[in-house]
């Protein structure tokens, strides 16, 4: 855009009736040119007359309140900048020309004070309740896990008990007694297994292992230890295993319990815990 | 007949009050009040369309005079211009606020009554209203609606070719002709406007 085409768009700068992008570009351009600027005046003087074709025939007055507020006003003001109206007359160019954009009001009234401080309560009640929401609903995660761990561990027992029930059950089955020796003389075990050599073992008095260790079942045929698998008990001392009998212990075997690293070894280490005695 | 009663001499008196204003003296600002007091209250009630909403701005409009009184420059504007201009704003400020709130304001402003005392400056506001009254009358109906929904209604070009159905590019010239005939009609009469 030319001059000539900001000159034409005084008259509606005047008018604050500008749209945005308009506004813009005229106000870059009266920044660089005081031609512009001059006129500009002159058309703000014209859109001021504006004001009174806004007068009624009988002219409306204010109500006498308002000069007293504005005058309680200003005192107040006065009073807390210390003088009144502001001297540091730093004058920008345009000083006299007041657009809209300009005019934001920054000063809080009451009701926006109360309103901000009642929001803020609003908000702190607000994330109090999430906070308390994410911890009941922490505590609910919790008491959920601890429970499905009960009944994994009820299902694992229940399954346990059943394989024992069916491998006695089963044809040609026998049971084996295993008792604690010196080292642990409360502990007992039964041991079941069928003919195919699957086995169930239902240990009692055996307090469960110190941590990185287990207990581990050995199979004795002839004249060797077998390693068998490793267990754990609870705090109840009982504990359950399932495994497989070697094929050189189908025919005659003995059992015996050791307390070994948790993932088991392949030669048993001393002492015996439990034995089938034989 | 010239326009505007009070001659060059108030104009000068009004840029010592806005001075004395600068310098915090609460009795030049009391004396730009009544001076002013009616001609801003009518511009911001025809604006508002609400008594209550204009004696607010009203009394926001003189609470800034006090403290933008420093940044008034009177080889840059004359006081009436400047006061007229910064009511004006405010005004188109609150009635976008009341808009955007979804108020209508509402009627008072015109059933309101009124209780000018002052017979002088009752001859001198109808003297300056009928001129303007006359000018306008002069202008073609469409250039006269244009420079109302734009002065009083705070509304931008745009805005007002969607409100008329009208071209934008019509829009501009309306407003631009409008204003340049309603310089010529004031005339002189400019110089003396307080």
């Amino acid at each position: 855009m030319v001059h000539e085409d900001y000159n034409e768009m005084l008259p509606a700068q005047a008018l604050n009736a500008l749209d945005a992008e308009d506004a813009r570009a005229a106000e870059a351009h009266l920044q660089t040119c005081a031609e512009c600027r001059a006129l500009l005046r002159e058309w703000e003087d014209t859109a001021a007359a504006l004001a009174f074709a806004a007068l009624q025939e009988k002219p409306l007055e204010p109500s006498p309140r308002v000069r007293e507020r504005i005058l309680e006003a200003i005192r107040v003001d006065a009073r807390e900048s210390g003088h009144g109206g502001r001297s540091d007359a730093n004058q920008a160019e345009r000083a006299n020309v007041i657009s809209l954009p300009q005019k934001r009001q920054t000063r809080w009234t009451a009701a926006q004070t109360w309103g901000a401080i009642a929001a803020g309560l609003v908000f702190l009640a607000l994330l109090a309740s999430l906070f308390v929401l994410w911890r009941e609903n922490r505590q609910a995660r919790q008491e959920l896990a601890r429970l499905a761990n009960q009944v994994q561990d009820a299902e694992r027992q229940l399954i346990s008990q059943r394989e024992a029930i069916e491998v006695v059950a089963a044809p040609g089955a026998r049971v084996a007694e295993l008792t604690g020796t010196s080292v642990m003389p409360n502990a007992h075990a039964t041991i079941a297994y069928d003919r195919s050599g699957r086995a169930v073992l239902l240990a009692k008095g055996m307090p469960p292992p110190p941590a990185g260790k287990a207990y581990q079942l050995w199979f004795l045929a002839g004249g060797k230890a077998l390693p068998g698998k490793v267990f754990s008990t609870d705090a109840s001392g009982a504990g359950t295993l399932s495994d497989q009998l070697p094929a050189e212990a189908l025919k005659a075997v003995g059992f015996a319990i050791t307390l070994e690293p948790e993932s088991g070894v392949q030669s048993p280490t001393l002492p015996i815990y439990l034995s089938s005695g034989s | 007949m010239s326009f505007g009663v009070q001659p060059e001499q108030a104009q000068l008196a009004d840029v010592e009050l806005l001075h004395a204003v600068a310098r915090g003296d609460e009795g030049a600002l009391a004396r730009l009040y009544d001076h002013y007091r009616v001609i801003l209250f009518g511009l911001l009630a025809r604006i508002l369309n609400s008594r209550e909403e204009a004696e607010d701005v009203l009394q926001e409009v003189f609470l800034q005079v006090w403290r933008r009184a420093a940044d008034f420059d009177e080889k840059r504007g004359r006081p009436f211009t400047w006061l007229v201009t910064l009511a004006r704003s405010r005004a188109i400020d609150r009635l976008r606020l009341l808009a955007a709130r979804q108020r209508l304001a509402v009627s008072a402003a015109r059933d309101a009554k009124d209780e000018t005392s002052d017979a002088v400056a009752d001859a001198w506001h109808a003297e300056q209203r009928e001129i303007m009254a006359q000018a306008l009358a002069e202008l073609p109906e469409e250039q006269r609606r244009t420079l109302k929904l734009a002065y009083f209604d705070g509304l931008t070009q745009s805005e007002i070719a969607v409100k008329l159905s009208t071209p934008l590019g019509t829009v501009k010239t309306r407003m631009r002709s409008g204003m340049i005939k309603l310089r010529e009609l004031l005339g002189d009469q400019m110089k003396t406007l307080r």
